[in-house]
C-alpha cells in the first residue's frame, strides 16, 4: 500500500524547506510540483529526498495538481493526499484523512476547517467568501460541503483514476466536486486545522478571485 | 468622388490584400471576408444605400446601422478569440505537463 503526498508549489521558497522537512518525518513519499516558480523553490526542493517535477512555466494550481496526480498514477500510488506548500496544513492530520479511505468507507476525503466550532485566526472576509463559495459549489455541483475551498484532501486509486483537473487555476476545488458527483464517488469530510500565518494569508488567493472562479466554471466547455 | 471615399477605399483594399496574402484560412472564410470588404466599398461609393437599408429595418440613419453591425461583429470576434485562446492555454498546459513528466521517466530509467 503506497500513499503519495502531492504538493503543488509556486514561489514558496521561504517556507517550503520547513514544510517538507516536517512531512518527511512521517515517511510518506512526496511529489512536489514546482509550478514555474521564479524564486528558488525548485533548488530548495531538489536538495531533499522527494520527487521534484518542474513546470517550465506557471500553469496554475489546478494544472500543477493534475501533473502531480499523473505522476502518482504512473508511480502506482494506491492513495494520494493533496497538501499545500505554504505551511497552513498540519502533516500530523494526514492520517485522519487516510483513515476513512483505508477502512473503505469512501473514495475521497475532504479536509474541512469548519467541522469544529472555533476557527482561530480566520479572517472575516475569507470566512464570508468561503460561506458563499460553499453554496456556489452546491449550486454548480449539488454537493454541499462545510468548507468550500480546502486544499487538504485525500483519495484512493479509484478516484485518482477517475478525477482529472482541467481547470488550470483555483477552480479545482469545485471541479473535484463535479467529478465526485458525476462518477458517483463516495466522499466524506474530516475536520482539519488551518494555520493562518502572515505568510499563508499573503499567499492565499485574494477574495475577488472567487469571481474569476465562478466565471471560469460557468463558461467552461464540457 | 470625395477625398474621404478614396482614402477609405484604398484602406479597405490594402487590408483585404494583406488578409488574403497572409492568412491561410479556409476558402469559405476567404469568400465571406472578401464579400464583406466589397460590401464596404459599395457602401462607401453609394452612402445613400445604407440609409435606405437602415430605414427598411426601422433604423434612422445608415451610420447607425453600420454602428450596430460593427458592435455585433466585434462581439462575435471576441468570443471566437476567447475560445481559441482557451484552447491554446489547454494545449500549453498539456505540453508543459508532458515535458515535466518526461523528466520523471528519465529519472526512473537511470535509477
Amino acid at each position: 500500500m503506497s500513499v503519495y503526498l502531492i504538493i503543488p508549489a509556486f514561489n514558496e521558497a521561504p517556507v517550503v524547506h520547513e514544510v517538507l522537512e516536517s512531512l518527511l518525518t512521517l515517511g510518506y513519499p512526496i511529489i512536489v510540483v514546482d509550478d514555474g516558480s521564479s524564486d528558488h523553490t525548485a533548488q530548495i526542493v531538489a536538495e531533499l529526498p522527494v520527487t521534484l517535477i518542474r513546470h517550465v512555466i506557471n500553469r496554475g494550481q489546478g494544472a500543477a495538481l493534475e501533473t502531480g496526480m499523473e505522476a502518482a498514477r504512473r508511480m502506482h500510488a494506491d492513495y494520494v493526499v493533496h497538501f499545500d506548500a505554504d505551511g497552513q496544513h498540519d502533516g500530523r492530520e494526514i492520517i485522519r484523512l487516510l483513515k476513512p479511505l483505508l477502512n473503505g468507507e469512501c473514495d475521497v476525503v475532504f479536509g474541512s476547517r469548519f467541522l469544529e466550532k472555533i476557527h482561530p485566526g480566520l479572517p472575516l472576509t475569507r470566512m464570508l467568501v468561503l460561506r458563499a463559495g460553499r453554496w456556489l459549489n452546491y449550486a454548480l455541483t449539488g454537493i454541499l460541503l462545510t468548507d468550500a475551498h480546502n486544499g487538504f484532501r485525500a483519495m484512493n486509486r479509484r478516484a485518482l483514476d477517475l478525477l482529472h483537473f482541467t481547470q488550470p487555476g483555483m477552480a479545482h476545488a469545485t471541479e473535484i466536486l463535479a467529478g465526485v458527483r458525476s462518477h458517483s464517488l463516495r466522499y466524506k469530510e474530516v475536520p482539519v486545522h488551518i494555520q493562518y500565518s502572515a505568510y499563508s494569508k499573503k499567499k492565499g488567493q485574494p477574495v475577488w478571485n472567487a469571481v474569476n472562479i465562478l466565471f471560469h466554471l460557468l463558461f467552461k466547455k464540457n | 468622388m470625395k477625398i474621404i471615399q478614396v482614402i477609405l477605399i484604398v484602406a479597405i483594399i490594402f487590408i483585404m490584400i494583406s488578409y488574403l496574402r497572409r492568412f491561410r484560412s479556409a476558402a469559405i472564410d476567404k469568400i465571406f471576408v472578401s464579400g464583406l470588404f466589397l460590401l464596404g466599398i459599395v457602401f462607401i461609393l453609394f452612402p445613400d444605400m445604407t440609409n435606405k437599408l437602415a430605414r427598411l429595418l426601422g433604423i434612422g440613419r445608415g451610420a447607425d446601422l453600420i454602428f450596430y453591425l460593427a458592435i455585433m461583429g466585434f462581439g462575435y470576434i471576441v468570443v471566437i478569440l476567447y475560445a481559441k485562446i482557451k484552447k491554446l492555454e489547454d494545449l500549453l498546459t498539456t505540453l508543459v505537463r508532458n515535458q515535466s513528466l518526461a523528466s520523471l521517466n528519465n529519472h526512473k530509467e537511470k535509477a
